[in-house]
């Protein structure tokens, strides 16, 4: 920690937030709103001459309450920066009349009350998101009593407990009467794996947490009486199954279910757990002294401002989403962003670090070679044709065009930051946009020749490159036959295919036309192809407005690795094909 | 309870019910009975007629 | 409907069928593909090749392009995912813009899937090969432009990993700009004194 404050390359900026991100890839620009101090960082030398004066006492933040601070005061002993920081708030006023006595005791003269924050304004080439996470607040789950019932703590709470530096200077001590108590239960998944309240995730790190609480308890006081109430253990790091059996070995006991209720001996302020025995199919007691809720990991409350500064998605757990779950791990949708530690997902301090190098190397990649090129299968927007509905400012999965809904200005590319999927082209229902390397021309020109000659043989298929043409090219190498009539189109995302292609190859006489993609999971592009289902799904509604069988427009998602689906699909094509009859494909092309 | 629409699976015939809000985010569906992802939600005043 | 078209500079297509050994010939009769994209409008020369991807191969496509004055090029050969790259550097290498090039995938899309149909599966040949030329028609230069990168980083949040992110940015050269809400950097992890697995303490 300490290496960050004296780095020379390392510009430290404290109780600071950023406000606003402009640009994209390489060339960020920044402004950060640094929040006054009210006390001369590079001046003040912690020397706590301040703190003697000051007449206000508050809770301590970083103790969770368990101890008090004034409101002028060092976050915690090892704090980096050093310097104090003074809580406006808490200050019997920033007018020295009122108050003003730690001014006065300060020899170096480092406070000051009329201190203003700053916005401070920089460029970067690129950013590492590492906002962590917040802890889980177990208030609500009220069979637990926490807030009711004071010997109910959270394992948060505990640590700063049992902390040398803490408020009790790492004496185990139980809150009502500050003795050493003698039963510990701890009660697992709490705000984790529930679907009704809480989180439906694991958190990752709460199992393995309280292993090693359990056993610095048992390190220091072996008559410590521990019960862990648990659903499963998950020990599946590094050194953690040895950790987990220490613990046993040293008389924890882990007792299988997570009790129902809690309630207190109002009077021993002990409490009692209620929990259900499976083999016995009855309710046992356990009375003890302490209980520690070993708390879950929730996404950081402040993780919406940066999804909204630097355009970045959620995953349904509310962290922040990567590029690709698997091979892009730490890398965001917006090109230049990377994510180190919970701001993606819950982890141990092991792999935060390693992420976090992760992320650094990705940058270090990028700004090694100083430039980069951008992908030249991007769109273009005509300013001519623009209605400024916004339509393709919505769908873009990078939030790589902008639009401002006041001043209705035409749309605009930033092409740094487009990924070439097209569908806002597919979307904007004015012709707009121009999807380069695969504009409507190279695409109908394709249906056309496709049509040319006996179309009602055919079947034409959309195929996205990264997976359903891919899934083609492996049945293909797997040799998987199937019959000859489709004719296979290329796109870069099925989000691509525009209305008007399809129902162009109807008009000119196609039986069936089969539109493919990749698995929602594993779309190239985050979510283009939710779109790609919106409009198939409209065009169904459409042809049976007209009186068109809407069996005739398919719709598959086929991973890379689905040869086999791939020609299962082709083969039920072929069959669809055969029921569509001379008469209908007629039909059709007067209709449409 | 969770809200329910009927589907048909426009590959097979096979009609079916699967949860369903119009609030959901679109979600990834196969009929279950032969796999197609060419699934689609009869609509209210469709299933009138 | 209509479709614009955008007017062109006269049209030079040059048609590459390849034979892939016995991969694409053992099915399609890759001379008769090649005898049916010589009628196929604006196609100037027509060649077929053992393996179009081997070096004289590809010696083949850029002396055609600079003999013939080709100003498009259609490889029907195997899938674009394997050896498009391949056929872009022997164009750029030439002059060409290496987006005037089309494949068409004669290989995994036709002759390893038809392998029973020879006749139908040289028909689809045919049929593909006229698409990719009728794409090339249309195919415009492009250019993968260039932006600079900075050599700063912004890395938000001061806990453990954001820490570690800087100081692995700042000893590899960068300047790091590191914003943390609260007063102090240390995060949560500054808050625990002892931590899994090896019982350490975290600061
Ligand atoms: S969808 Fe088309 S018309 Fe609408 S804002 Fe975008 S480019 Fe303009
Ligand atoms: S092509 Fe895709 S990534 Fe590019 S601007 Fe359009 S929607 Fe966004
Ligand atoms: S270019 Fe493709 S199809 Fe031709 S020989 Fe090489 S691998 Fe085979
Ligand atoms: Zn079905």
């Amino acid at each position: 920690m300490t290496d960050v404050g004296r780095h020379p390359r390392i510009e430290l900026l404290t109780l600071s937030e950023v406000v606003d991100v402009q640009g994209y890839i390489g060339n960020f620009r920044i402004k950060v709103l640094r929040k006054a101090r009210y006390v001369d960082e590079k001046e003040c030398t912690a020397c706590s001459d301040c703190l003697e004066v000051c007449p206000v006492t508050k809770p301590n933040e970083f103790d969770l309450g368990l101890s008090t601070r004034k409101a002028i005061y060092q976050p915690f002993p090892q704090a980096v920066p050093s310097a104090f920081v003074l809580n406006l708030e808490d200050c019997l006023g920033n007018n020295p009349i009122a108050c003003g006595k730690c001014a006065e005791a300060c020899d170096l003269k480092c406070i000051d009350y009329d201190m203003q924050d700053k916005e401070v304004e920089f460029r970067v080439g690129t950013v590492i998101v590492a906002t962590g996470m917040d802890v889980y607040d177990p208030t609500e789950l009220d069979e637990f009593g926490y807030t009711r019932f004071e010997n109910v703590i959270t394992s948060l709470e505990f640590e700063r407990l049992i902390n040398s530096g803490g408020p009790t200077e790492g004496h185990l001590i139980r809150p009502t009467d500050w003795q050493l108590p003698k039963r510990v239960a701890f009660i697992q998944c709490i705000g984790s794996r529930s679907e009704k309240r809480g989180n439906p995730y694991c958190s990752n790190i709460c199992c393995m947490n309280t292993v090693k609480d359990s056993l610095l308890i048992k390190d220091h006081w072996p008559e410590v009486e521990i019960k862990v109430f648990y659903m499963d253990i998950r020990a599946f790091g590094k050194g953690f199954e040895d950790l987990y059996k220490r613990s046993k070995a040293a008389g924890v006991m882990y007792i299988r279910g997570i009790p129902g209720d809690i309630r207190e001996d109002p009077e021993a302020k002990n409490l009692i757990l209620l929990s259900e025995d499976r083999n016995e199919g009855k309710v046992v007691e356990h009375e003890v002294d302490m209980v520690i809720l070993s708390v879950g990991l929730v996404p950081n409350s402040d993780s919406p401002i940066i999804r909204q500064l630097l355009t970045l998605s959620q995953t349904s757990d509310g962290f922040f989403m990567e590029a690709h779950p698997k091979l892009l791990p730490v890398d965001a949708p917006t090109k230049g962003v990377f994510f180190a530690g919970c701001a993606e997902a819950p982890k141990d301090i092991k792999d935060s670090v390693t992420q976090a190098s992760a992320a650094a190397s990705r940058a270090n990649i990028l700004m090694s070679a100083g430039k980069i090129t951008i992908e030249a299968i991007t769109s273009h927007i005509d300013e001519e044709l623009c209605k400024a509905c916004g339509i393709c400012a919505r769908v873009c999965p990078y939030h790589a065009i902008e639009f401002d809904k006041e001043k209705k200005l035409p749309a605009r590319v930033i092409e740094a930051s487009c990924h070439g999927c097209g569908a806002c082209a597919a979307e904007c229902t004015f012709g707009a946009i121009t999807m380069r390397h695969f504009t409507d021309q190279q695409i109908i020109s394709q249906i056309e020749s496709a049509l040319g000659e006996n179309p009602q043989d055919k079947v034409v298929v959309f195929a996205c490159n990264w997976c359903s043409y891919a899934g083609g090219d492996f049945a293909g190498i797997s040799r998987l036959q199937y019959p000859p009539s489709v004719r296979i189109i290329r796109t870069m995302c099925s989000g691509r295919v525009d209305e008007k292609f399809v129902l162009h190859a109807f008009k000119l006489g196609a039986p069936i036309v089969l539109v493919s993609g990749c698995h929602f999971a594993d779309c190239h592009y985050i979510s283009a192809n939710r779109w790609t289902q919106k409009r198939v799904e409209k065009l169904w509604d459409k042809l049976e407005k007209k009186g068109v069988r809407p069996e005739r427009l398919q719709l598959e998602w086929i991973s890379a690795a689905e040869g086999l689906k791939f020609a299962k699909v082709m083969k039920e094509m072929e069959e669809l094909r055969k029921g569509v009859t001379m008469e209908e494909i007629e039909y059709t092309q007067k209709e449409l | 309870m969770a809200e329910e629409a009927d589907f048909k699976c426009l590959r097979c015939g096979h009609r079916f019910k699967a949860p369903y809000s119009p609030k959901d985010e679109p979600q990834e569906r196969a009929c279950p009975q032969c796999g197609s992802n060419s699934v689609r939600r009869i609509k209210e005043k469709a299933k009138g007629k | 409907m209509e479709i614009e078209r955008a007017e062109t500079e006269e049209l030079r297509i040059g048609v590459f069928v390849c034979y892939c050994g016995l991969n694409i010939s053992g099915t399609v009769d890759c001379e008769a593909v090649a005898e049916y994209a010589r009628g196929l409008k604006d196609v100037v020369v027509v060649n077929t090749n053992r393996y179009t991807c081997s070096e004289p191969g590809q010696q083949t496509i850029k002396d055609h392009i600079k003999e013939h004055n080709l100003n498009r090029v259609v490889v029907a050969s195997c899938t674009p995912l394997m050896h498009e790259p391949t056929f872009r550097a022997a164009c750029q290498e030439v002059g060409l813009n290496p987006y005037l090039l089309e494949m068409v995938n004669l290989r995994e899309h036709c002759s390893w899937v038809h392998m029973h149909e020879p006749e139908k599966a040289t028909e689809k040949a045919k049929d593909m090969v006229k698409m990719g030329v009728s794409r090339a028609r249309y195919l415009q230069p492009q250019i993968e432009k260039e932006v600079s990168v900075d050599k700063s980083a912004l890395v938000i949040g001061g806990g453990i990993a954001g820490i570690q992110a800087s100081l692995d940015l700042a000893n590899a050269g960068y300047q790091v700009y590191l914003v943390e809400k609260k007063p102090s950097i240390g995060g949560t992890m500054a808050q625990i004194d002892k931590t899994f697995p090896t019982m350490d303490c975290s600061i």
